[in-house]
């Protein structure tokens, strides 16, 4: 009993909404407390919009801060709930952005703002987090679009664009984006550590500080997949400091002594940003005992006429600035001594199949390779295979050509399946009248999966623009099917709100391996939700 | 904030203060309040002009902030994004010092990025910018049609 009076002296309500409430909670068995959000009530606005974002990652976040500030100058009312399937917000500037780059998580505080919120009776907008909710599982797109006004998808890319070549099943062939996960500490990915481990055959003998001697290939040109050679490079206690998830500890030690990363075209076609390439060229200097290599022939294979055009004028000079900065690298290669490690960035070279040991089929030990060249227009060159071969020993491998979207029951009618993204014009999916909800769609679901977390912001501002312009001709709707805080009481979701997830961020800084880390992450969703929904 | 009141004392840590309801911490010179002012203008991405009071030593991304002005600073002014991204005037960008190779690196990915761009969180108020207006660039690109193809490989 004192603990339900703990719980819901904790909740804030309007003190007629706590009473009725309280009483309202006593019907139910004090032995199973159901979610603490049955008894928080949405305040009674009945000429408020109700608005639900899927995905509390950048896509969702920004969309959120822009509805919000709309919202509020044309002062309307509105509560606006962001239903995240993990018991963590975020999306991606948690399990995506990697350990060693804390300073570009601090946007995480800007999206904090919109939850935490002062005093909820003065808030034109409220903005809530509702985590641990499987949109698709738990409700249904269809359903949410009963009982809010408006829905906007914004859940990201959570599947790959596959690389399928012969050989491509073998357990040593990895996706980027769930060796990233892993090392990011992401419940769902916990398993992807014995993948690798076995793929780089560590043994008892091997330390948390000892090189694995292994080769290691990542096939793809973009940022993701310099992260996962520069992880993989610096090794697990390099970053200890970081929030780098600890079960990579007895997995990549003191890092991996060959890593290749490979990709068809030119370090002008590459999807890079120089800032990875230049750590990866500072890792010697910076005392991570790993040389980086460029080859000078591939470097100039990459200048020719089309290339040299699409790095012309403004918008050519990131392209400008990386190709310096490579030849710069390459030109000085003869003065940096080898070392222990070594990561090699390749360029024209195509995977055309993987093979297996000789004496064993079940193990990779080769990416078969095409060299190629560049033909077509600035803008458009398509890599040509030249007829000559090359073979890199590998013992993983990590694809990494790009995430890809998937769709969500009740969201196939406007997917796109060969691209990966949900059709729409401005954001704007569908606003048929069978559901009196206008559908959107913010982020990488919307835009495919390119661009950094500030390419959010025009994005959102997009999105939230046709919002706004639909939102000027639609009253709040008066039939609600539903409304979701019963609709998941009912079907006994454990929902996380954003005090409980505020426990979880609070225990992870105070459980740390190191004084240095911000944190140490929970990587399992049992545990998560024990720290979340505990009481004390 | 709940952590630090059970060690008894109030740190001045980032969550405490929006508790509090304060400003949220952002990289860049702590500039007392009674630092001289000069004024600026911002020139906002729906083109209107805001007037404002910046003070001498605080980058134009605290400028911004103080005054409300909507530019973001994800990653909050440590040059890890390029999201506070301001356009100068020629003649103020030539005599200003030059940008660091980190900022460069950071303003090759900023949106709408032109030859008089600056990192509104590096570039440092002086007293000899009274009367500048600085662009906001607006986010005009459209990105989204039906039928998006993506880049040929």
């Amino acid at each position: 009993m004192s603990a339900l009076l703990c719980r819901v002296s904790r909740l804030r309500l309007q003190p007629s909404v706590r009473l009725s409430s309280f009483i309202y909670s006593l019907k139910f068995d004090l032995t199973h407390v159901p979610s603490r959000k049955t008894l928080l009530v949405n305040r009674k606005c009945f000429s408020s919009y109700k608005i639900a974002i899927v995905g509390s990652g950048p896509a969702g976040c920004y969309s959120a801060k822009y509805l919000k500030s709309s919202l509020d100058k044309q002062q309307h009312r509105a509560q606006i709930d962001v239903i995240e399937r993990l018991p963590t917000p975020f999306g991606l500037v948690r399990y995506g952005v990697a350990p060693d780059h804390p300073e570009v998580k601090n946007v995480q505080n800007d999206f904090a703002a919109l939850f935490e919120g002062t005093d909820e009776s003065m808030e034109t907008v409220n903005v809530r987090f509702l985590g641990n909710v499987k949109v698709g599982w738990d409700v249904t797109v269809t359903e949410l679009r009963s009982i809010y006004d408006v829905v906007l998808l914004a859940y990201g890319c959570e599947s790959d664009r596959r690389l399928i070549l012969p050989g491509s099943h073998l357990p040593q062939i990895l996706s980027a984006r769930e060796f990233v996960a892993w090392y990011n500490g992401h419940p769902d990915f916990v398993h992807v550590g014995e993948q690798v481990s076995k793929a780089l055959q560590v043994t008892a003998a091997d330390t948390v500080e000892s090189v694995r001697n292994a080769h290691v290939v990542v096939i793809g040109h973009g940022n993701v997949a310099l992260d996962c050679a520069r992880i993989l490079a610096k090794g697990g206690q390099n970053l200890h400091d970081t929030d780098i998830a600890s079960h990579t500890f007895p997995v990549i030690g003191g890092g991996i002594s060959r890593i290749s990363v490979i990709g068809r075209r030119g370090p002008i076609q590459g999807a890079f940003t120089i800032k990875e390439i230049r750590e990866l060229v500072r890792l010697q200097r910076e005392g991570y005992g790993t040389s980086f290599r460029v080859s000078p022939q591939e470097l100039k294979a990459g200048m020719n006429e089309s290339s040299l055009q699409e790095m012309e004028g403004l918008a050519g000079r990131p392209k400008q600035r990386i190709c310096d900065l490579l030849q710069k690298a390459a030109a000085s290669a003869s003065e940096t001594s080898e070392c222990e490690k070594r990561v090699d960035l390749r360029f024209f070279l195509k995977p055309l199949r993987f093979e297996t040991k000789e004496d064993d089929p079940s193990r990779l030990s080769a990416v078969i390779c095409e060299k190629t060249a560049l033909r077509g227009e600035p803008g458009r060159q398509k890599a040509i295979g030249t007829g000559e071969y090359e073979s890199l020993y590998a013992d993983l491998v990590l694809v990494s050509i790009g995430y890809k979207g998937t769709a969500l029951r009740g969201v196939e009618p406007f997917f796109d399946e060969e691209i990966g993204i949900v059709r729409n014009r401005n954001g704007k999916v569908d606003h048929s009248n069978d559901f009196e909800c206008g559908l959107y769609v913010a982020g990488w679901l919307k835009r495919g999966p390119s661009g950094i977390i500030g390419t959010n912001i025009p994005d959102a501002k997009d999105t939230v623009a046709s919002i706004m312009q639909d939102l000027q001709v639609t009253k709040p709707r008066v039939q609600r099917a539903g409304d979701i805080d019963s609709i998941l009481a009912e079907r006994k979701i454990q929902v996380v709100v954003w005090e409980d997830y505020k426990r979880l961020d609070d225990y992870e800084q105070t459980h740390k391996r190191s004084d240095n880390q911000p944190r140490e992450k929970v990587v399992s969703i049992k545990l998560q939700l024990e720290a979340a929904l505990k009481f004390y | 904030m709940h952590r630090s009141l059970q060690r008894g004392v109030l740190v001045a840590s980032r969550r405490s203060r929006r508790a509090l309801g304060g400003v949220r911490w952002h990289g860049g010179p702590k500039v007392p309040n009674d630092a001289p002012t000069i004024t600026v203008t911002f020139l906002q991405p729906d083109k209107t002009r805001k007037e404002v009071q910046a003070r001498v030593g605080e980058s134009l991304l605290q400028t911004a902030h103080r005054n409300e002005i909507d530019l973001e600073g994800a990653c909050e002014g440590v040059c890890a994004c390029s999201t506070c991204h301001l356009i100068m005037p020629q003649d103020l960008y030539d005599i200003l010092p030059d940008p660091s190779e980190d900022e460069e690196d950071m303003l090759d990915m900023a949106f709408g990025l032109t030859d008089t761009s600056r990192l509104g969180c590096q570039v440092i108020v002086t007293k000899d910018m009274e009367g500048t207006e600085f662009k906001m660039p607006a986010a005009t690109r459209n990105f989204y049609v039906d039928g998006h193809k993506p880049k040929p490989h």
